[in-house]
């Protein structure tokens, strides 16, 4: 059996090469680009961060202003009801009755609900 | 399912009992929260004293404040009320628009810019009372001052009005 021989002239060329376009932009005007790029995009963000810092410390300020008012009226209310439950023990039991052993007001954890209110 | 009736039981919760007659009483703020937030600098420019005395007697009396401090805290509250009252006498109109965008707007103070310059003209040119923000960093404009505000939702026209600064003669 005769053996199997290559074709006539030889095979045709491998093509390892590809034949893609060279990119436009050099390597270095490229990492340029990116880098101005990314100047900008940080230029950015830092003068939002900056901007939302603001933002909070005029929220923080606002609620500053506030809150010696609010925590003034929540006090009141609560010596009110610290009070009213000091009189209405002292008219159930006849005497005022030391639960814990400092005298700090501890806010109570429940609320009486009297059937018949003034 | 839905044949019972609702039943609320709120209004029995609450303890009417008024406060006792050796404890004077005080008118409270009144306010929600929008008015509250917008008129807040100028609270704070003018009860400033009365809210510092109050906080340090808290501080002073840690447990027993809320008892040994409710003649600073009546005075707090009538403070807070008068500067409320003298905007809602002289600035009405401004204060309401900004409260109202304040409340429109999730109390978000950038969003109404406009509106606050223009209640900040008017209170500062009837109260005398200015909107400052403590401890910004000096090289920069005051936040509420600035014409641009990035986060805003729409673009501002109007100018921010700057206290003591000659105004451009301006309509509205």
């Amino acid at each position: 059996m005769p053996q199997d021989m290559p074709p006539k002239g030889g095979y045709d060329a491998v093509q390892y090469k590809r034949n893609l376009p060279a990119s436009p932009f050099r390597p270095r005007t490229l990492l340029l680009g990116m880098g101005l790029i990314m100047t900008y995009g940080w230029y950015k963000l830092i003068k939002g961060i900056r901007e939302q810092n603001e933002y909070a410390r005029e929220k923080m300020w606002s609620r500053i202003h506030l809150i010696p008012a609010l925590q003034a009226e929540e006090d009141r209310d609560l010596v009110r009801r610290h009070l009213a439950d000091q009189a209405r023990e002292k008219e159930l039991l006849g005497e005022n009755i030391k639960v814990y052993n400092s005298d700090r007001y501890v806010r109570p954890t429940f609320a009486a609900t009297p059937s018949v209110t003034k | 399912m839905a044949a019972r009736k609702p039943t609320f039981n709120q209004h029995v919760l609450i303890d009417t009992t008024p406060l006792p007659d050796s404890i004077p009483k005080v008118k409270e703020l009144g306010a929600t929260s929008a008015p509250l937030m917008s008129a807040s600098f100028f609270i704070g420019a003018r009860c400033k004293d009365y809210n510092d005395d109050f906080m340090q007697c808290k501080t002073e009396n840690p447990g027993k404040g809320e008892f040994e401090c409710l003649k600073e805290g009546r005075r707090v509250t009538r403070c807070a009320r008068s500067v409320i009252d003298d905007i809602n006498k002289s600035c009405l109109e401004q204060f309401r628009t900004h409260w109202n965008c304040l409340e429109m707007q999730n109390h978000q103070l950038w969003q109404c810019r406009p509106a606050e310059w223009k209640l900040n003209k008017c209170v500062f040119e009837n109260l005398g009372l200015e909107k400052t923000i403590p401890d910004q960093p000096k090289n920069s404009t005051p936040v509420h001052l600035r014409p641009r505000q990035i986060y805003a939702n729409r673009m501002i026209i109007d100018k921010p009005y700057i206290p003591g600064e000659k105004q451009p003669a301006s309509s509205s």
